[in-house]
């Protein structure tokens, strides 16, 4: 497939869900690169951080729904004021457990966001949506 | 006991009337009188007043307009009308506007008067205690609603942790490892997490207000098979979807109804038959939709098709949780529409359900 070495980014503040996902991807072989966030705020300090450098800016990012403090809208409304040099790159999907209408329909209709997963993850899926993007 | 004071307030332009009033009932009342409704008003708007006695023919305004005036602003004291000679057209628009409870005849009966303070009084506080029963029940409704819908939630998160390692186990082909135990872990929650949309389904059904948006059943049936297909891949959908209308529904209902529908007649398929089929034909008219769903699945018994939207109904060879079609009767009663089934083992079921555009 390509040659580029590819990175995801895993946002989600439970611990176990990390290990399970991050685990999947690298079984499934889908990313060369995880980065795990445990938080909004630890994402978006990240992604500012490394803004100039482009290899370690993540070509997708797996956004939990529900977390504390900032949920994964709320880091969807500052993710989308970054440089462009990072929303150009980066492909966001959502992977929550949500079984709310509202959230589903928010997710839907965000422009930033290319699918809503939900969990458990399932590599099959995950890797039909990689295959349209990068 | 401790008999509470009635507040009574009394509105007449003729003095006399209002100390005959004070002398014959202050030992029973807290009295109240007023010579105008202006006056009145003033009572009303500092002393909380159960029942309201006004006099019908007054200088400036009659006592049904009076009451009229009030009507939004002091909705609660129960009224008595008071007049000196039968008028039939204030007694018809009393009744009409005037929201008047009780109507006497001056010179009044003092048992009488007497009587019908007492029951407007009975009346007051049946209306604010109603008031307050209501208000008690919608709190303790939305409590309930949010600590089901939340304990969904919380309840979901770690299953779907679970449910992601009993994947992860598969694809490090430890699935068979520890005999069947993780083949039970799987089959439990898959159960359980089953259980739990259910639940949240039905919760929702129940509290969420109608909200009309258009609606695409190409798409919409589309995504649900995607959706529900997913574990089953034998099965061969054939869909029929007619809409040259706009259609314009509760996309959150209609979802749930053909959800449950569409993922029952794949979960009930015969294991021995080859050709697994469930057709789909949508109709989509100016007034309603007309949707099928047809399956050549086991079939519903025919002393079960009665049952089959009963809460909690179970057959036995089946391994729901009583809860599916149940849930779709509720949300297709919320929204109007209109569902019939026939099924027999051979030929399998066909659900039909009629559901109005509310374009």
């Amino acid at each position: 497939m390509l040659n580029k070495l590819r990175t995801v980014m895993l946002i989600d503040d439970n611990e176990v869900d990390l290990k399970i996902n991050s685990k999947i991807i690298t079984i499934t072989n889908l990313f060369d690169k995880i980065i795990l966030c445990h938080s909004g705020e630890e994402a978006l300090n990240y992604l500012s951080r490394n803004k100039n450098e482009d290899d370690k800016i993540p070509d997708f990012i797996l956004l939990d729904i529900q977390m504390p403090e900032m949920d994964g809208f709320e880091f969807l409304e500052i993710y989308k004021g970054l440089p462009k040099s990072i929303t150009d790159k980066c492909v966001v999907a959502i992977l929550s457990s949500t079984l709310d209408f509202g959230d589903i329909k928010r997710a839907e209709a965000n422009p930033h966001v290319v699918r809503l997963f939900r969990k458990p993850l399932f590599p099959k899926e995950l890797e039909e949506e990689l295959k349209k993007h990068l | 006991m401790n008999a509470t004071t009635i507040r009574v307030l009394y509105i007449d332009d003729e003095e006399n009337n209002l100390h005959a009033f004070k002398a014959s009932f202050r030992r029973q009342y807290e009295i109240y009188t007023a010579l105008s409704a202006d006056e009145g008003l003033k009572i009303l708007e500092n002393v909380a007043v159960q029942v309201i006695i006004a006099d019908q023919k007054m200088p400036n305004i009659t006592g049904v307009e009076f009451f009229k005036s009030i009507k939004n602003t002091f909705p609660d004291p129960t009224r008595i009308l008071l007049t000196g000679y039968t008028d039939i057209e204030a007694l018809a628009d009393a009744i009409n506007h005037g929201d008047i409870y009780r109507y006497i005849t001056k010179p009044w009966n003092d048992l009488e008067l007497h009587n019908s303070i007492k029951n407007a009084y009975d009346a007051y506080k049946a209306k604010i205690d109603l008031r307050n029963k209501v208000a008690e029940l919608e709190k303790t409704n939305d409590e309930l609603n949010r600590f089901i819908y939340s304990i969904s939630h919380e309840l979901r998160a770690p299953l779907v942790s679970t449910m992601g390692i009993v994947n992860l186990v598969k694809m490090e082909g430890l699935f068979n490892s520890s005999g069947e135990y993780w083949g039970l872990i799987e089959t439990c929650s898959n159960r359980l997490d089953y259980y739990i949309q259910k639940t949240l389904q039905y919760y929702k059904n129940n509290k969420t207000v109608s909200e009309h948006t258009e609606i695409d059943f190409k798409k919409l049936v589309a995504d649900l098979i995607e959706l529900y297909a997913y574990t089953d891949k034998d099965t061969k959908f054939n869909v029929s979807i007619i809409q040259d209308e706009q259609f314009y529904g509760d996309a959150f209902r209609i979802e749930v109804i053909l959800g449950n529908l569409i993922s029952n007649a794949i979960k009930y398929q015969k294991e021995t038959e080859p050709n697994k089929i469930v057709n789909i034909s949508v109709e989509v008219q100016p007034t309603q939709v007309h949707i099928s769903i047809n399956d050549n699945g086991m079939g519903i018994l025919n002393e079960h098709l009665e049952k089959i939207f009963l809460q909690f109904f179970k057959s036995k060879i089946n391994h729901g949780s009583g809860l599916g079609l149940f849930i779709v009767k509720e949300a297709l009663n919320k929204i109007n529409g209109k569902i019939t089934v026939s099924s027999n083992a051979i030929e399998g079921t066909t659900f039909k359900i009629t559901i109005p555009n509310v374009k």
